[in-house]
């Protein structure tokens, strides 16, 4: 073997003989209470979870507040925030799909899919719109696991907000009522204002409503909305002309005055359906930040529920 | 005696309290009742029993019956159940009515009923792995001059449409500390001189298994692979950003670079704030055009780091630096460096329009015995050479893509150099589908004295599972 092969494979056996030694000793008694470094893969679960572990910790979020998490490209920068992460909260569906392989680029195995570090939020929810029959890509790019926009209706959050609290006492019983104390404080403000966005509205209970991705449906449940249809019949597919002209015809006989667009999706279909539909356009972020104000998912909340009435509103 | 006496005291309680639990007259005619129950339920378990062994005699006469109507080979798999049953099948009797079993023939009424030919997963069954299929079929138009001297982009498939890469994909978690990959792809080898030698080739492109929770942050592959070296080494020929892979790419390592390595890889993300990644790994080296040693006795070491500068929303910045080593068939040593560069921007909100700009530049050192004549011995000569190529693209909407790229290579070992300009434009109905038209003209001096102007068309799709797409 010559030099730069026998050095290859010195170099590769003595990184590995050393991964091994100090695999092997044990870890030192660091501070007590050390910060919770979290990381969530998308902007609504890194506000909920903030919430939840208010100064206890560091929580960073994979994905820029108002990227379309449908179409994310993996980063370098999404490794180091995993590499440095000690919990991942992720969707558990498969909008957030990406992260495992960035997970496996990190060299961080304690955020695998499957290990007790990390956090499934849709666990214990009662999901929506799970394909029956045959799924297949004919339909676009379907979530066969149900619909994961379940953050949109607050009515989840005692659910979600209690997967996240357990999970992270789960890894630090140390924390567990601290944290317990900020999601019930969080839960509160969120019913409080609960009620508030079911009062503002109350008045457009059975408003027929058209989106352009099948964002809303848990939204829709939480107001008593009725959706009408979605633009993009197909995820991830721009719709046929055919169905455009059916859903205009649709909006038309059934009075449908909003056509709701997530604003990461390009403006062009949904105005000419609103126009062609006599019906308004709203434009809505989908998840927190994308709005200057609205990082907090109360925050959220309050533009989109406005953003909504105020659409509904307009004769 | 006084002693045994006292001893023997509780006899007389003993049997008085047992005496308390003996049955009266009462009790005697309720034992009778309970005798000839049990003599009943007895009587009813043997005939249960005896019905039930009937029914077993008969069952197993079946069995026999079925087994000696097959033939003495393992039998053929069944195929898969219909399509889409929402609810596992009932068991059902073997002497029910319904279509008899008559041997290894179906009947019509089978052959006629509609059936899902490849079922892996259903309803209630969960494949435990991914599987994706993709196509890559291909088109080079170029002049007739070409086709003859058949050194066009795709020699010897020159005005013909080809697959280059149908690959099936498996890939999953091993167990939790694992994960694996498996590709095989088939694409057509270049023709012989007659258009009858067209022959399909299937290969493994991949098969390895990666290591998730090494000690120390470390990950390592193992098996065969596509190695870390340089921008698009890991890119596959149906995710590349043009229809071809760069002159120099394929002038310096072969139309698909470097893949189907067999070794060992580790890599290192260092805890820093900022991405790095350093890699190594040593391989056989069964790359011919570049190494072609094939032996862990002289293994193709490949070594490389990465970085990333994010700027949020002015784009991001990876930047990377790779050595490859090995030895050559002449039993020379042969080393390239590579130093790549691409810069993306995209739109805040939907990410488009997305704009992205990428480059790599090779220089190979390579030792090379040149062959002697009547007047001078054969010598052993050094060629220091490089190339580089240069690519922009709009993407104008997810659909909607357009770009151009440049080349500028000498050859390897010969003497010549060569350019070309390729703009392009893509099409991408969906995620897993596309479709790209690429002009491409080229001029050559030396070796590849020429000029060629050749046209590509590829279509591409996936079915199926397909990894997420990367920076």
């Amino acid at each position: 073997m010559r030099g730069p092969g026998l050095l290859a494979l010195g170099l590769i056996s003595t990184v590995t003989v050393l991964a091994g030694l100090f695999g092997a000793l044990p870890t030192p008694d660091l501070a007590a209470e050390p910060p919770l470094r979290v990381l969530a893969t998308l902007p609504d679960l890194w506000s909920i979870t903030r919430s939840i572990v208010g100064d206890l910790g560091r929580v960073d979020v994979a994905t820029r507040p108002g990227q379309n998490p449908h179409d994310l490209e993996i980063r370098p920068s999404q490794i180091v925030l995993v590499k440095r992460a000690e919990i991942l909260v992720r969707n558990g569906l498969e909008e957030d799909a990406w992260i495992d392989p960035v997970v496996e680029s990190s060299g961080n195995p304690r955020l695998l899919r499957g290990s007790t570090s990390v956090i499934e939020a849709a666990q214990g929810l009662a999901l929506l719109k799970i394909p029956s029959g045959r799924v297949d890509r004919s339909l676009g790019d379907v979530h066969p696991s149900g619909n994961p926009h379940f953050t949109l209706d607050p009515g989840t959050m005692p659910t979600v907000s209690a997967s996240i609290a357990d999970g992270l006492a789960r890894l630090r019983p140390d924390l567990a009522s601290r944290l317990e104390a900020n999601r019930r404080e969080f839960l509160a403000r969120v019913e409080s204002r609960f009620q508030r966005w079911r009062e503002v509205l109350a008045p457009y209970r059975g408003a027929r409503v058209v989106s352009y991705h099948d964002s809303w449906p848990y939204f829709y449940r939480a107001y008593g909305l009725i959706e009408l249809g979605v633009i993009e019949d197909r995820p991830g597919v721009p719709p046929t002309p055919q169905h455009l002209v059916s859903l205009v015809r649709q909006m038309k006989e059934q009075g449908a005055r909003v056509v709701v667009l997530e604003s990461w999706y390009p403006p062009d279909t949904a105005t000419a359906v609103a126009r062609l539909a006599g019906a308004k356009l709203v434009v809505i972020p989908q998840s927190p930040g994308a709005v200057p104000g609205t990082g907090d998912y109360i925050a959220h909340m309050d533009h989109v529920v406005t953003a909504l009435a105020k659409a509904l509103a307009d004769p | 005696m006084r002693m045994h006496t006292a001893g023997l005291w509780p006899l007389p309680l003993l049997l008085l309290s047992m005496a308390s639990y003996l049955p009266g007259p009462a009790q005697a005619q309720d034992v009778d009742a309970v005798r000839q129950e049990l003599t009943a339920v007895r009587r009813q378990l043997d005939s249960i029993r005896e019905q039930y062994e009937k029914r077993l005699r008969e069952l197993t006469d079946r069995l026999e019956q079925l087994e000696t109507r097959r033939p003495a080979a393992t039998p053929a798999p069944s195929p898969a159940p219909a399509a889409a049953a929402p609810t596992p099948a009932p068991t059902v009797p073997l002497t029910a009515a319904g279509p008899a079993p008559t041997g290894d023939e179906p009947s019509l009424r089978e052959m006629l009923s509609p059936r899902q030919p490849f079922a892996l997963a259903q309803p209630g069954r969960t494949l435990l792995f991914d599987i994706g299929v993709s196509g890559d079929f291909v088109t080079d138009f170029t002049s007739r001059n070409r086709e003859r001297r058949r050194d066009g982009t795709f020699a010897g498939r020159e005005n013909r449409f080809f697959p280059r890469e149908v690959e099936l994909g498996l890939f999953g978690r091993v167990d939790p500390y694992a994960s694996a990959v498996v590709r095989l792809s088939a694409g057509e080898e270049p023709a012989g001189l007659e258009p009858s030698d067209q022959s399909l080739s299937v290969k493994v492109d991949e098969a390895n298994l990666t290591l998730l929770a090494l000690p120390l942050g470390t990950t390592a592959r193992l098996g065969v692979m596509r190695p870390r070296f340089g921008t698009l080494n890991v890119v596959h020929q149906d995710d590349l950003p043009q229809i071809d892979r760069p002159n120099v790419l394929s002038r310096f390592f072969g139309e698909e670079q470097l893949d189907g390595e067999k070794g060992v890889e580790a890599f290192w993300v260092l805890p820093l704030p900022v991405y790095n990644e350093l890699s190594i790994g040593a391989f056989d080296g069964d790359n011919e055009v570049a190494f072609g040693r094939g032996t862990l006795r002289d293994p193709l070491v490949i070594g490389r780091w990465r970085t990333f500068f994010e700027f949020e929303e002015h784009g991001g910045l990876q930047l990377d630096l790779s050595a490859a080593s090995g030895i050559a068939t002449d039993a020379h040593r042969n080393t390239i460096l590579a130093l790549g560069a691409k810069y993306k921007w995209a739109a805040p909100g939907s990410g488009f329009p997305l704009f992205t700009i990428a480059g790599e530049a090779l220089y190979a050192m390579r030792t090379v015995t040149t062959e002697g004549d009547d007047t001078t011995p054969p010598r052993d000569r050094r060629f220091d050479r490089w190339g580089a190529y240069l690519y922009g693209q709009w993407d104008l909407n997810r659909r909607w893509a357009f770009g151009v790229r440049g080349d500028w290579t000498e050859l390897a070992v010969e003497r010549g150099r060569e350019w070309a300009v390729s703009p392009y434009l893509q099409f991408k109905p969906s995620e897993f589908l596309r479709f790209r038209a690429q002009y491409k003209h080229t001029e050559g001096t030396g070796a590849v004295e020429r000029v060629a102007n050749e046209f590509f068309l590829q279509g591409t799709f996936i079915l199926g599972a397909h990894p997420t797409e990367r920076f």
